[in-house]
C-alpha cells in the first residue's frame, strides 16, 4: 500500500510529531500565562489600577535644508502647542457627558478656537488615543492663560514640539515649498507608511519630492501617568524608542545667485527667473513671482489665507519657474538657427531677400519687429539683430519635422525631469498635432513663419528656456536639471539622472556661428543691456505676444561665452519687451556672479535700447 | 436526503463527539467575551447578537460540510481552488479596504476575506495532489507541484498585504508534505533556505546558519546528490539576499522591518502589547470577574473584541479561565491529528491534516501575540474572536473534520 497509504507505525510516529508540536506550542502558552499572570501580577496589577499607561510620541526633527556652500534655508524651531491628550477608560466618560458644555466652552476660549473644532478634536482623541492638537504655535499670553489652570482642565497640557522655519521668508520659496499638517485624505493615504494625524508632511518643492528623507521616525515611549494625566514615570516595558531624525538636504541652489534672482525680480507682479549650471544642470537659483512666505504654514493658515494663496488670479503657490508655460518668442531663433545651419538650409553668410519691414507670403504680409527693416544681412547678423524677416524666410525651407527635432533635442516639449513635483509639459507641435487640428496636409504653410521666429502654439517654461540655451551653450550636451546636490547621511548622493532630452548634434562650425551671433546679440544687437564689463555673454532676447493682455518679456543667456558655468532665463509677464525688461535684470545678476565686488545692485530703469523702433517682436 | 451508504449518509455515533463538544465551548465563551468586550460605553454595543446569528449560519454550513462525503470535495478540489484563486484576484483589484490593508470582497449585503476561503480550497487541493499514488516525495522535483499550487494564494494574500494569513499557507504545506510521506530530514533541508534568511535577517551573520545547516547535515546524512542541491541553494541565498538587502534605501528596510514585524511600530502594535500583557497580566490567578475587567474599557485596545479577543479572557477570567481556553483549543487540534491519523482514505486524511494545522497556527499565532512573544499580525483567534468569515469558515473546517470523522473506515 506504501507510499499511497503510510504503514500504520509511519502514521502513528508523524501524529506523534504534530501532537508533540501542539503540546509544545500550548505549553508555552501556558509559561507564558504563569510568567503574566503569577510570577509579575503584582506589577501588572499596579499598572492596571492606576491604569495609565500612555505612549508620548517623540516628534523625531525633519531634515535641514542647506544651499551648496551651507547656507541655511529651512530647519526646525521649537513650537509650543496646547494639545488634550485623551483620558483613561473611566475619565472619558466624565469628559464626555458632565464636562462637555463647560469645559468645551473654556477650552476653546483657552485657546481661542472654534467650539465645535475643539469638540470635534477631543473627539477624535479619545475614539483614537491619540494627542490632539488644539492650538499649534501658542503665543505667549494663551500658554500662561492654559498653566494657570493647571488641574482644573484635566487632559489640557502644553507640550514642545519641532516646527518648520524658514530663515529666509520668501526666499527660495518655490523652490524649498512647505511643509504642512497632514489632512484626513492624505492621512488614509499613507496610514501604512507610518503617518499620524498632526505628522508634518511636504507640499511642494523639495520637502515634496523629498518627503521620504526629510521625514523623521519618530520616536515613542511608555509613560506612566496619574488621574489628572501627568506624568509620574516612565515605563521601561517596551524600551522608548529615540526619534530618528530626517536627512539633512544639500541643494545645488547658491544663496547668492538665488539672492540677486530675488532683489532683480523684486518689482515683477508675475514671471519667473531661472540660473542654472550648464555643465550638469544643476539649479543655482529660481524665483517665482508672486511669492509667498512658507512660514505662514507652519504657524497655520486661516482658510481665507489659502485660498488666497493658491488661487485667485495671481496663485503665489503656482511655480512659475517650471509650470507656467510662455511661448519662447525670438528665443527660439536659437533653435531655428540650430536646425537651419546643421541641416544646409542657410549657411552663416547666406544672405536672403533683404528685410524691408515685412515678408509676402502665401497671400499674407508677414512684418519684422523694425518695422523701417534690417536691409540686407547674413545669418549671423540676423539673429544679432532678431530680424524676423529673415527668419521668416528659414522657416518654409526648414520644414516642421527638422525644426521639432532640433527643439526636442534641447529638451523643448517634454518634461526636463527636474525632482520638483507638478512640472509642466510645454508644447512643441509636431506634424502629427498639427493633423489632429487641422486635418491630415491641412496645415497651413503659414504656421511656419511663426514657428521659425518662436510664435504660434510653441509653449515652454521659463526652465525649459534655461535648459535650452544650456543645450547651446555647452554644444548640445544634454543635461538633467535638478536641485538636490546630495542627501546627508544617507551614505550616497541620489543617482544622477539620465537627462531626458537627446542633446543636440551639429558640425564645429554651426555651433561657432550660432555662438557667435548669440555674443553679438549682448555686445551690440537686442541685449546690450545684459552687457558686463569684462565678461562675455552671449543671450537673446524675446518679446512673446499674448493674446491675454500685454507682451511678455524675455531673455535668455549664459555666460562666460567661451566657457559657460551659468545660464539664465528670465520671463516678465505682461511687461514689454525682452530687450528693455528682462536683459537688465539678467546683466545685474551676471555682475553680482561674476564681479561681487562691484557696487550694490542698481534699482531697475528701462535701459538705453532704442525702443521707439521696437514695434513688433524683437 | 439520507440515503444508505450514499453520499449524504451522516452517522451520529461516529461523531468525534469530544472535539464537538471542546469547539462549542470555545464558541460560547467566545460570545460571553465579546458581550463583555463590547458592553464598555462606545462603538460595537450587541456585537454579541450578530455573532450569535453568524454561529447560527456557521452550524448550518458545518452541517452541510460534514454531511456531503469528502469524495465530493475531491473531484470538486481544482474548481474550488480555481474560484478562490480567482476571489483573492478580485480583493485586489476592487477590494474593500481597512486598516491600510485590502481584504475584503463585499457581494450585495456580504462582505467576507476571501484569504479564508482560500485556505480551505487549498488544502483541498494539496490533498488530492498528495494523493496521486505516482507521487513520490522522495524525488525532489515531485516537491514542485504542490509548492506551486501554495505560492499562488500566498503571494496574493500577501500582496493585500495581509502577512499574518499568508504565512499560514507554507505552514500548512509543510504539514501536509511531512503527513504525505516526506522525511523529516528532507523536509528540514528543504526548509533551510528560509531558516537561512531568517537567522541572517535577526542575527545579520551568517554564520548562524552556517553553524545549524552543518549539525542539520550530521544528522539527517543526505545523500551527495541532495546535499549539493541543497548547498547550492543555500549558497545563492547567502550571496543574494544580503547584495539585495544592501542596495536598498534605509526607508526601504524600515519598510520592510515594519512589515514583517509591526510590534516595531510603538503607536500601534506596540501599544496594544503592552495594554494586551496589562491586562492578562493584572488578571491574576482567579481573574477581575466576568464583566469587571477595567482594561477592556480602554479605548486604546480597538481590537478587543477582535484580534485581542484572549487579552480580555484572561483578565476576566484570570489563569484558571485562560488555561481553560488553551485546554479547549488542545483537545481540538489533538482529536483533529487523531482523526487525520485514524483515516483509512488517504485524501481524507490528508486533508484533515491540513485543516487541523490551518487551525492550530491561527491559534497558536493569536495567543503569543496577546501575551507579547509573537509579533501582531492581525491574526483572529478562531472561534472566539468576533468575525463571520472567521467563524464560518472555521466551523467549515471543524465539519470538513467530522466529515473525516465519520467515514474513518472507508478506503
Amino acid at each position: 500500500m506504501y507510499p499511497s497509504n503510510p504503514a500504520k507505525h509511519s502514521k502513528e510516529s508523524r501524529f506523534q510529531t504534530f501532537a508533540l508540536v501542539a503540546l509544545a506550542g500550548f505549553g508555552s502558552v501556558g509559561f507564558g500565562l504563569l510568567r503574566l499572570q503569577i510570577a509579575d501580577h503584582e506589577e501588572y496589577r499596579r499598572l492596571a489600577q492606576e491604569n495609565r499607561v500612555r505612549l508620548e510620541v517623540l516628534r523625531a526633527p525633519r531634515g535641514a535644508i542647506f544651499d551648496r556652500n551651507g547656507t541655511l534655508l529651512a530647519d526646525n524651531a521649537p513650537s509650543f502647542n496646547i494639545v488634550f491628550r485623551p483620558m483613561p477608560a473611566e475619565s472619558i466618560a466624565r469628559v464626555r457627558t458632565t464636562i462637555a458644555p463647560e469645559w468645551l466652552a473654556r477650552v476653546s476660549g483657552l485657546v481661542e478656537q472654534d467650539t465645535a473644532a475643539v469638540r470635534e478634536w477631543v473627539r477624535f482623541a479619545n475614539r483614537s488615543g491619540q494627542t490632539a492638537v488644539l492650538r499649534r504655535n501658542a503665543p505667549f499670553s494663551i500658554l500662561a492663560a492654559v498653566e494657570e489652570t493647571r488641574g482644573e482642565l484635566p487632559g489640557l497640557e502644553v507640550v514642545v514640539e519641532p516646527m518648520r522655519r524658514y530663515p529666509h521668508g520668501t526666499l527660495g520659496a518655490h523652490l524649498l515649498g512647505y511643509a504642512g499638517e497632514i489632512n484626513e485624505a492624505e492621512l488614509t493615504e499613507r496610514k501604512e507608511r507610518g503617518y499620524r494625524s498632526g505628522d508634518l508632511i511636504g507640499r511642494t518643492g523639495v520637502e515634496r519630492t523629498y518627503e521620504e528623507m526629510l521625514r523623521g521616525q519618530d520616536g515613542a515611549e511608555f509613560v506612566v501617568v496619574n488621574a489628572m494625566g501627568k506624568r509620574v514615570s516612565t515605563l521601561t516595558e517596551g524600551p522608548p524608542r529615540p526619534p530618528v531624525p530626517g536627512h539633512d538636504l544639500v541643494l545645488t541652489v547658491d544663496f547668492k545667485v538665488q539672492q540677486a534672482l530675488e532683489e532683480v525680480m523684486a518689482d515683477v507682479d508675475r514671471g519667473a527667473a531661472v540660473a542654472l549650471d550648464p555643465r550638469d544642470g544643476a539649479i543655482l537659483g529660481a524665483v517665482s513671482r508672486p511669492a509667498f512666505d512658507p512660514n505662514e504654514f507652519s504657524r497655520g493658515l486661516s482658510l481665507v489665507r489659502w485660498r488666497e494663496l493658491s488661487g485667485g488670479g495671481a496663485n503665489p503657490l503656482l511655480n512659475r519657474a517650471i509650470q507656467g508655460v510662455y511661448p519662447p518668442g525670438s528665443t527660439f531663433k536659437m533653435v531655428t538657427m540650430l536646425a537651419a545651419l546643421r541641416a544646409g538650409v542657410a549657411r552663416p553668410e547666406t544672405r536672403l531677400h533683404s528685410c524691408g519691414g515685412s515678408y509676402y507670403f502665401g497671400g499674407r504680409s508677414f512684418g519684422c519687429w523694425k518695422r523701417t527693416g534690417h536691409g540686407s544681412l547674413d545669418f549671423v547678423a540676423a539673429i544679432q539683430h532678431s530680424c524676423d524677416v529673415y527668419f521668416y524666410q528659414i522657416g518654409p525651407r526648414l520644414g516642421l519635422p527638422r525644426l521639432e527635432a532640433a527643439a526636442r533635442e534641447l529638451g523643448l516639449g517634454e518634461r526636463t525631469g527636474i525632482d520638483l513635483p507638478g512640472e509642466a509639459k510645454g508644447l512643441i507641435p509636431s506634424e502629427a498635432w498639427y493633423a489632429k487640428r487641422w486635418g491630415a496636409g491641412r496645415m497651413p504653410k503659414g504656421l511656419l513663419l511663426n514657428l521659425a521666429i518662436g510664435q504660434g502654439e510653441l509653449l515652454a517654461t521659463p526652465l525649459q528656456l534655461a535648459l535650452m540655451a544650456a543645450g547651446v551653450a555647452s554644444g548640445g550636451q544634454p543635461v538633467r536639471p535638478h536641485v538636490v546636490l546630495r542627501v546627508q547621511g544617507d551614505g550616497e548622493a541620489p543617482a544622477q539622472e539620465k537627462p531626458v532630452q537627446a542633446g543636440a548634434n551639429a558640425d564645429p562650425s554651426s555651433w561657432r556661428a550660432l555662438h557667435e551671433g548669440l555674443e553679438l546679440v549682448v555686445a551690440q544687437g537686442t541685449g546690450t543691456a545684459s552687457r558686463v564689463q569684462g565678461v562675455r555673454v552671449a543671450g537673446k532676447t524675446g518679446t512673446a505676444q499674448n493674446p491675454h493682455g500685454d507682451d511678455h518679456a524675455l531673455f535668455v543667456c549664459y555666460a562666460p561665452a567661451e566657457k559657460p558655468t551659468i545660464v539664465l532665463a528670465f520671463v516678465i509677464e505682461n511687461s514689454g519687451h525682452g530687450g528693455s525688461v528682462a536683459a537688465p535684470r539678467a546683466g545685474q545678476v551676471l555682475k553680482r556672479v561674476f564681479l561681487p565686488d562691484s557696487v550694490a545692485l542698481h534699482p531697475i530703469v528701462a535701459a538705453p535700447v532704442d525702443t521707439t523702433e521696437v514695434a513688433r517682436g524683437d | 436526503m439520507v440515503t444508505r451508504g450514499g453520499l449524504l449518509r451522516l452517522q451520529l455515533p461516529t461523531l468525534d463527539v469530544t472535539m464537538a463538544l471542546a469547539a462549542l465551548g470555545l464558541v460560547l465563551i467566545g460570545l460571553l467575551t465579546v458581550y463583555s468586550a463590547t458592553s464598555v460605553p462606545g462603538a460595537h454595543e450587541g456585537l454579541w447578537s450578530k455573532q450569535l446569528l453568524w454561529f447560527g449560519m456557521a452550524v448550518g454550513i458545518a452541517y452541510l460540510a460534514a454531511a456531503v462525503h469528502y469524495r465530493v470535495y475531491d473531484s470538486l478540489a481544482y474548481p474550488i481552488y480555481g474560484l478562490a484563486i480567482l476571489m483573492l484576484v478580485l480583493v485586489l483589484l476592487v477590494g474593500t479596504s481597512a486598516m491600510g490593508a485590502q481584504r475584503w470582497l463585499e457581494l450585495g449585503p456580504l462582505k467576507f476575506q476571501p484569504s479564508e476561503i482560500a485556505k480551505i480550497a487549498m488544502v483541498l487541493v494539496l490533498a488530492r495532489r498528495f494523493d496521486d499514488p505516482k507521487l513520490n516525495l522522495r524525488r525532489i522535483r515531485d516537491w514542485f507541484p504542490p509548492l506551486i499550487l501554495m505560492l499562488v494564494p500566498f503571494a496574493l494574500v500577501a500582496k493585500e498585504p495581509d502577512l499574518g494569513t499568508s504565512l499560514s499557507f507554507p505552514v500548512i504545506l509543510v504539514a501536509m508534505y511531512y503527513w504525505a510521506g516526506m522525511p523529516g530530514g528532507q523536509l528540514l533541508l528543504g526548509l533551510s533556505p528560509v531558516f537561512n534568511v531568517g537567522l541572517f535577517f535577526f542575527t545579520g551573520s551568517l554564520w548562524w546558519f552556517v553553524a545549524i545547516f552543518a549539525l542539520m547535515l550530521a544528522w539527517i546524512r543526505p545523500k551527495l546528490g541532495t546535499l549539493l542541491v541543497f548547498l547550492a541553494l543555500n549558497g545563492a541565498v547567502c550571496v543574494t539576499v544580503p547584495k539585495l538587502w544592501d542596495q536598498l534605501h534605509d526607508y526601504q528596510k524600515r519598510r520592510i522591518e515594519t512589515f514583517l514585524n509591526p510590534g516595531q511600530d510603538p503607536y500601534g502594535a506596540g501599544y496594544q502589547i503592552i495594554q494586551s500583557k496589562i491586562a492578562i497580566g493584572s488578571g491574576g490567578f482567579v481573574g477581575k470577574g466576568y464583566l469587571r475587567g477595567t482594561q477592556k474599557g480602554l479605548s486604546f485596545l480597538p481590537m478587543r473584541h477582535t484580534d485581542f479577543i484572549y487579552s480580555v479572557v484572561g483578565e476576566e477570567l484570570g489563569l484558571i479561565g485562560a488555561l481553560t481556553v488553551v485546554l479547549l483549543y488542545a483537545l481540538v487540534i489533538l482529536r483533529g491529528y487523531r482523526i487525520a491519523a485514524a483515516a483509512r482514505n488517504r485524501f481524507a486524511s490528508l486533508m484533515a491534516v491540513g485543516l487541523v494545522s490551518a487551525l492550530f497556527y491561527h491559534v497558536i499565532v493569536n495567543m503569543l501575540m496577546t501575551i507579547g512573544w509573537a509579533p501582531v499580525t492581525g491574526l483572529p483567534l478562531p472561534l472566539l474572536s468576533y468575525g463571520g468569515t472567521a467563524l464560518i469558515v472555521n466551523c467549515t473546517q471543524l465539519g470538513l473534520l467530522q466529515n473525516v470523522a465519520l467515514r474513518r473506515q472507508e478506503y
